[in-house]
């Protein structure tokens, strides 16, 4: 289909709060994004014309932001009422082979509705991982480098060669990565040979570091994982706040890039990626 | 009292509890200014633009053909002292509801906030006080939990420290947000009939008496008696709210919009009315009550967070519900806008309050007697300068105690915790330079307009160390920072906000530093033609150890023609020049350096013209791309400012300031003359950024490069420290106090 | 009716910056005797149950469904 064809949802609850920057990401680059609030897909009490079916679009994302005030767990709320009533939804649509992406608070949301890791199943009943209070225990609003280690199953950077190192801004209390104790290293073992490692913090000389460069202190240095299929991808930190070269935080330094990149951000990538795969896949 | 007797004489009974009540609040100075009225109106009302649309709950000013921005500070210290996050969270919720009723999208919170010394020996803070480091902590994470909660920016702010704020500490918040100019809002109902809708929260017993409350004297009883007064903030009912009031405003279903804060109820009601030429007819027992046994008078004066009043025609209630409930936002009609200019008010079909607005709006303006102070006041002057002076051996000793001082040393504790990204707009950022070597920023810059370049420049200042000693001197140096601040990225300065944070104004002396302070607030923005669309007064900012600082806080906006030509501080390539524009005196009055030594010196002149010259100079060389970066130059001096612009970008500089004349070395290093930019000049641009320059005091002092800050004046060498040494002074104090 | 206590703590050896980061604060403010701190959350919840037992298994199933992850937390109810 023709990218402009590509009906994008954005989800959001109240709390959420990336949604516009996020609508932006996918409108600038010609797609057909729409911001849909849960209760307009669980479709009870709202009038007719609000209402919208997950089936009318070929892309979802869950934006960042604090759903429902992250009050219980980050993401914890927001899984809980999209699992009670959408379950069967999400479900076909991610077997369908659509992208499904979650950004920072919506990464959080994913592993609490059990769509990542995604390793026994699309999703499993219980979570299989969580996104931890940071190590420093503090918001941690800073730019981070990814070094991006997918070998080509994720779906959300296609257009991104192997190895590069990128700059994405983070900005969350809980993105630390962990797994049951005792069987991290077995996971992250079955998450390298699933080639489900997106994205790792790396330093300026793109060496896995401690803080600051990763923030948060996740198991293996891991920013982003995807699914075994590719399809379903989360990360913590932001790529829709790094989409021009502008909001670099050393742009002044670097220079808004050499001409052929023009001004565009390392984050621009992860929305062209999924556009380009929704265009050729379907 | 007098007045309130004499008007329900004239209506041949007597007053009801609820009215009482009612104009107990809004005659509060909190809410209707009472005491500083005259002074503003002598030096700031005046003051205006064409290009300044509204002067509401917050200021609307024309950003470009489509777009305009609000903008509007306020203080929220008395709450804070006592219960520091709820009332720092508190005092975001009431200032972006502010922005919101203007019908704008709140895109940037600033805030500078004031404490006493982090170091404070336990012991030596007052009974009934908390100690300052509780209160930092509180108040930050207060900011932090509500701003990122609800998703605008927290991008600019400063921290302040000195022993007159341990009894009460200022916590100003400012927020910023941009409308295209049809779907402005104003604060006024439009027509007969429109329906009043109360939008958000519930109604609790929370924060009663608030407006009272900020005019008081805090004392040891305060904590525990006052708990009851400040009250809970709920960003995630207020997150929905925003998205509601915007997408209203947006779908052009308002015709107007007010915040509750001061006074609840009783305040907004009358004056969403009264300003649209009506009266307000409202039915108390439909507000949603957070306990079901308040009394009416309480319902009808609490200050419960995140509540909105609309004013709707009549066909458009319908959709207004409509978005409030796919939000799950609560909304009740309440009432109607009437033709007769009262307030009248039904419990359960009973009528219980009627008042003439005008008697209830218009409250009592008082002149106080004033005692205007001789300048420089001796007793603040010897108060300002060490107690126990310290003494270094070198230059850069004492630079390096300068970099560690609290009220000079690295932010990025507070500001790290802050998300000053969410939005994707901000393309200056308050941290700047390499990658985590986390520069001082002079302004932070956002795009707000998806489809253009404009950038809109935004930078908090104040001045209370100099305005203690010379009220009208501090008043001029809150603009020259601020619009300094603006020129360093390349913005110039468009208007301003700004909050007034004095003692008790029933002091006669008290008050004639107020008049002065403003006088000089006043001079200032008129020499550089710029409007103050909003502000607020916060007296009574006294403890046990008598009056805060008198302290102006300002939160100034520029305009960017275009994004990409703005200027960070870090020294970005080996072999720049470095220039020092503006001139350098023994001004040490109020300086950290005299802070720290006892140095003598008087508190800088300024010479408005020049600075209006500087800034435009500044701009124009920013403008045409000579310049690699720019740094002001304020707490620290010359010496400081350096040091920044090189831990900024990881690299040294070699300086000799023998060109400054005959001055005392000390005074070229840390003297704080106003109106001084340093710059970095890009190999070859020089003599383009010279004609720049033409006619300004412009000094070339040095070279970028190698490894370390080297200073010396002329022949004798008086700094040399390499970047590393002068980042750990610098970098770790806050970290070592706060954890 | 039914109140449910229930703690919510991170699993032994699961690490605890908040409870670290207390402690390292009330050291720096010269509570020097303290050993440890741990953090936990508490929830109550009343609800109507069939007996003290249904009431238990309506609120494991909570805790399950919502209020723990169990990567990370152990809980205990106790139903009163």
């Amino acid at each position: 289909m023709k990218v402009s064809d590509a009906k994008v949802c954005i989800l959001q609850i109240e709390g959420t709060n990336c949604d516009e920057e996020t609508y932006w990401a996918f409108k600038r680059l010609g797609a057909d994004p729409e911001v849909v609030h849960l209760k307009q897909l669980i479709g009870t009490g709202i009038p007719h014309g609000m209402k919208r079916s997950l089936s009318d679009y070929q892309c979802l994302i869950f934006p960042g932001g604090f759903s429902a005030g992250d009050y219980v767990r980050a993401g914890a709320i927001f899984a809980a009422r999209m699992k009670a009533t959408l379950a069967k939804e999400l479900r076909t649509f991610i077997g369908a082979g659509y992208p499904v992406g979650g950004i920072c608070n919506g990464f959080q949301i994913m592993v609490e509705l059990g769509v990542l890791p995604g390793l026994g199943e699309s999703m499993t009943p219980l979570p299989e991982a969580i996104l931890d209070k940071n190590d420093s225990d503090r918001y941690e609003c800073r730019p981070t480098l990814l070094k991006h280690e997918s070998r080509g199953n994720c779906v959300f950077t296609s257009k991104l060669p192997q190895n590069k190192v990128v700059m994405i801004p983070c900005a969350h209390a809980e993105g630390k990565l962990a797994f049951p104790k005792k069987e991290g290293d077995r996971i992250v073992e079955k998450l390298i040979e699933n080639d489900q490692i997106v994205f790792r913090y790396v330093d300026e000389d793109g060496n896995y570091a401690g803080y600051p460069w990763c923030p948060n202190g996740a198991i293996y240095n891991i920013a982003g994982i995807c699914n075994p299929a590719g399809n379903v991808f989360g990360l913590m930190p932001h790529p829709e706040r790094a989409f021009h070269r502008f909001q670099h935080p050393d742009w002044t330094r670097t220079g808004l890039g050499e001409s052929g990149e023009g001004e565009n951000g390392d984050g621009k990538v992860i929305f062209e990626s999924a556009l380009d795969y929704i265009g050729k896949k379907f | 009292m007098r007045t309130i007797k004499k008007y329900f004489e004239g209506k041949g009974r007597n007053p009801t509890n609820i009215e009482l009540q009612s104009l107990g609040q809004a005659w509060s100075e909190h809410c209707c200014y009472k005491s500083s009225k005259p002074v503003l109106r002598k030096f700031l009302f005046g003051l205006n633009q064409p290009y300044v649309i509204d002067k509401g709950d917050a200021g609307v000013v024309e950003f470009d053909d489509d777009n305009a921005y609000a903008i509007r500070i306020e203080s929220h210290n008395h709450p804070s002292a006592i219960e520091p996050y709820g009332g720092a969270a508190t005092g975001i919720g009431g200032i972006i509801r502010d922005i919101l009723c203007m019908g704008a999208k709140p895109i940037a919170l600033a805030d500078p906030l004031f404490f006493g010394p982090l170091d404070a020996p336990l012991d030596s803070v007052p009974e009934g006080i908390k100690h300052p480091k509780y209160l930092v902590s509180g108040v930050v994470s207060g900011i932090r939990d509500y701003g990122n909660r609800v998703g605008v920016p927290t991008i600019a702010g400063s921290v302040t420290f000195d022993e007159s704020y341990v009894g009460n500490c200022l916590v100003n918040v400012a927020c910023v947000g941009i409308a295209k100019k049809s779907q402005l809002v104003t604060n006024s109902a439009k027509n007969e009939g429109d329906a009043l809708i109360l939008v958000g929260g519930h109604t609790g017993r929370d924060g009663i008496h608030g407006a009272n409350f900020a005019s008081v004297e805090i004392t040891s009883e305060t904590e525990e008696q006052d708990r009851g007064s400040v009250q809970l903030g709920d960003p995630i009912t207020k997150e929905p709210v925003i998205h509601v009031c915007v997408e209203c405003a947006k779908k052009g279903l308002l015709t107007g919009m007010k915040d509750l804060g001061a006074g609840g109820l009783s305040c907004v009601t009358g004056e969403l009315c009264l300003k649209g030429g009506f009266g307000a007819e409202v039915h108390l027992d439909r507000v949603p009550l957070k306990e079901a046994d308040m009394a009416p008078w309480e319902i009808w004066v609490s200050e419960s967070q995140e509540r909105m009043m609309l004013a709707v025609k009549e066909e458009n209630v319908q959709k207004v519900l409509d978005i409030c409930n796919l939000w799950d936002v609560s909304a009740i009609p309440l009432g109607n806008a009437i033709k007769d200019k009262v307030t009248r008010i039904y419990y359960h079909g009973k009528k219980i309050f009627e008042l003439d607005l005008d008697f209830l709006t218009e409250g009592p303006e008082y002149e106080r007697p004033c005692n205007l102070p001789s300048a420089p006041i001796m007793e603040e002057a010897k108060k300002a300068k060490a107690a126990k002076p310290r003494k270094f051996g070198t230059y850069g000793e004492a630079l390096l105690a300068l970099l560690a001082d609290f009220n000079v040393c690295c932010r990025d504790w507070v500001i790290r915790q802050y998300d000053h990204e969410v939005q994707g707009r901000t393309v200056i950022k308050p941290l700047q330079g390499k990658m985590n070597a986390n520069g001082p920023g002079d302004a932070t810059v956002l795009k707000p307009v998806e489809d253009s370049y404009r950038g809109l420049a935004l930078s908090i200042a104040s001045s209370p160390f100099t305005t203690a000693i010379d009220p009208y001197k501090g008043g001029l140096a809150v603009i020259d920072e601020m619009c300094r601040n603006l020129a360093a990225v390349g913005a110039m300065p468009h208007s301003y906000t700004n909050c007034l944070n004095f003692g008790n104004p029933e002091k006669p002396e008290r008050f004639g530093v107020f008049h002065e302070a403003v006088r000089g607030l006043g001079d200032a923005s008129r020499a550089m033609s710029l409007p103050c669309p909003s502000g607020n007064v916060s007296f009574y900012n006294e403890s046990h150890n008598g009056a805060i600082k008198p302290t102006i806080s300002v939160l100034g906006a520029g305009i960017v023609d275009d994004v990409r030509k703005c200027v960070t501080t870090d020294l970005k390539c080996a072999g720049n020049s470095i220039y020092l524009l503006g001139e350098t005196r023994e001004d040490f009055g109020g300086s950290v350096y005299s802070r720290i030594t006892g140095r003598d010196g008087g508190v800088s002149p300024i010479d408005l013209e020049n600075l209006k010259s500087g800034v435009a100079a500044t701009v124009n060389a920013i403008r045409s791309g000579c310049v690699a970066a720019c740094h002001d130059l304020s707490d620290g001096g010359l010496a400081v400012a350096l040091a920044e612009m090189c831990l900024g970008g990881s690299i040294g500089a070699e300086v000799n300031l023998g060109a400054l004349g005959a001055l005392p070395t000390d005074a070229k290093l840390f003297a704080e003359s106003a109106t001084r930019w340093l710059f970095e000049v890009k190999t070859g641009e020089e003599k383009r950024f010279e004609a720049a320059m033409k006619g300004l005091m412009l000094f070339r002092i040095g070279t970028v490069g190698g490894e370390s800050l080297t200073v010396a004046d002329g022949k004798k060498q008086a700094v040399c420290e390499n970047v590393e040494t002068l980042r750990k002074a610098w970098a770790e104090p806050l970290w070592n106090v706060m954890g | 009716m039914f109140k449910a206590h229930i703690e919510i703590k991170l699993k032994k050896g699961v690490v605890d910056p908040e409870g670290k980061n207390i402690e390292k604060t009330l050291h720096l403010l010269g509570f020097d005797t303290v050993k440890s701190v741990h953090s936990q959350k508490v929830i109550v919840v009343e609800l109507d149950a069939a007996s003290k037992e249904d009431a238990a298994a309506k609120v494991g199933e909570m805790c399950k469904r919502l209020l723990t992850n169990p990567v990370t937390h152990d809980y205990t109810v106790v139903i009163s």
